[in-house]
């Protein structure tokens, strides 16, 4: 299963079981961001992916009734393979890295337009840095789930941006001695 | 006018017997309450172009402006007045506390010893330091050493802080803190131009640079640049 809107659906389920029209909601609001669904439908999509492959299930009985609203919760295979997919994420972020890497390889040829594709980069990553705001008291209560994630996602956000700067100027430097040796005779 | 303008420094730094270039054709432009922060790596000259923008060290070419005003003619009366350099590692005199420290400037400027105390003890306040007047040095966390030292410069009313480094050391739990302190002082229309080794220093800066291989190189605002357009020349150079 590749689709992270998918996963992001299994995780909503996993943390608290539910129906279709609240995952809608709840993915808008935690994933908003980052995540986008192509339309309400998106979810219902995904949950009978996710029921196809036994990942969630609906609850007995809840399909009852005037209104009937089925409820889903997570198999005990959804949980295992939704750790198991969190994990690989660490694999994932080395495959972005890696493809801005082999995509800049294009470039390589011209030093003019790699420089400024290094500038840009540099930039955008700068701006990443400037928007990252300083942890003031939090405006979730303090001990709150909401305001530990916030934290997480901010120092990620920092650790990846210095990261990415101190490559930045590490690609420079390189590149400043590849173009030095090719103009060798 | 800016209130800080560097205009195509140059500064080299004695490597042995070789000269290197520490700050190559760097501008740079801080306005009155700015948030400026400069990132470097260790040797990027990060510390050398601080020193420069406060008029602390000259530049080999280029020239330093204040107000309008050139360093080389003007530094003398700017710095300790109008700049205010920041100065982490200043050790308190043997038995004395914060609030003697901070009260340096304006003691060797013949404030009255109670009104000095008075203007120290509120720049304590300001920078939320002021349970630690009657602390020694060595009682002092690396967050409460460095508000101090923003109290020593502060207490003299600069309309720009230059500090170096400033969250290097401290806690992580009192890092944000120190960062909020330099934003709220900005806020309030003091300028601050501060270097970072780590990219925390750059939250909420008006103004984010780096300074590498001489170069300083920047985004211009908060939102997302766009992609400039790099000067020929440093292509040239690089490309030779």
């Amino acid at each position: 299963m590749h689709s992270p809107v998918n996963w992001a659906v299994l995780g909503l389920i996993i943390e608290r079981p539910t129906y279709a029209y609240d995952l809608a909601q709840r993915f808008e609001h935690r994933y908003g961001t980052v995540l986008e669904l192509s339309n309400v439908g998106h979810v219902y999509t995904a949950i009978r992916a996710l029921e196809a492959r036994a990942l969630i299930e609906e609850i007995p009985g809840t399909r009852e009734g005037r209104q009937p609203k089925p409820r889903y919760q997570a198999t005990a295979a959804g949980l295992a393979q939704y750790r198991e997919w969190l994990i690989r994420q660490a694999g994932e972020d080395r495959k972005r890295g890696q493809l801005f890497v082999l995509a800049l390889q294009a470039l390589a040829h011209e030093p003019q337009p790699l420089l400024e594709v290094m500038a840009g980069y540099e930039q955008a990553w700068l701006s990443e840095g400037m928007r990252t705001p300083i942890t003031r008291e939090p405006e979730a209560p303090p001990g709150s789930t909401r305001a530990f994630v916030e934290k997480l996602i901010d120092e990620e956000k920092r650790l990846a941006v210095g990261a990415k700067l101190e490559w930045i100027e590490y690609a420079r430097t390189e590149l400043a001695k590849l173009l030095a040796q090719m103009r060798r005779p | 006018m800016s209130l800080l303008e560097l205009d195509n420094v140059h500064k080299h730094a004695s490597d042995g017997p070789r000269q290197r270039a520490v700050l190559r054709e760097v501008c740079l432009e801080v306005q009155a309450g700015e948030l400026v922060v400069v990132w470097g790596m260790r040797r990027s000259g990060r510390s050398t172009l601080l020193r420069v923008a406060a008029g602390i060290e000259r530049p080999d070419a280029g020239t330093v402006r204040f107000d309008g005003r050139d360093l080389a003619a003007h530094g003398k009366r700017l710095i300790g007045n109008e700049i205010g350099y920041c100065h982490k590692g200043l050790r308190f005199s043997d038995g004395h506390a914060a609030l003697d420290h901070a009260m340096v400037g304006l003691l060797s400027r013949w404030v009255p010893t109670a009104t000095a105390r008075k203007r120290a003890r509120v720049a304590l306040e300001r920078v939320g330091a002021g349970h630690c007047a009657e602390r020694r040095q060595s009682e002092l966390s690396s967050a409460e050493a460095i508000r101090v030292a923003l109290a020593r410069t502060l207490v003299l009313g600069p309309r720009l802080i230059v500090i170096d480094e400033p969250v290097n050391g401290v806690e992580l739990i009192d890092r944000d803190s120190i960062l909020a302190l330099l934003r709220a002082l900005a806020d309030e229309g003091t300028a601050v131009l501060a270097s970072t080794g780590e990219s925390t220093g750059l939250s909420e800066a008006d103004q984010a640079l780096v300074l590498g291989g001489g170069e300083l190189r920047g985004a211009p605002g908060p939102e997302l640049a766009p992609v400039l357009t790099l000067k020929r020349d440093s292509a040239q150079r690089m490309s030779g």
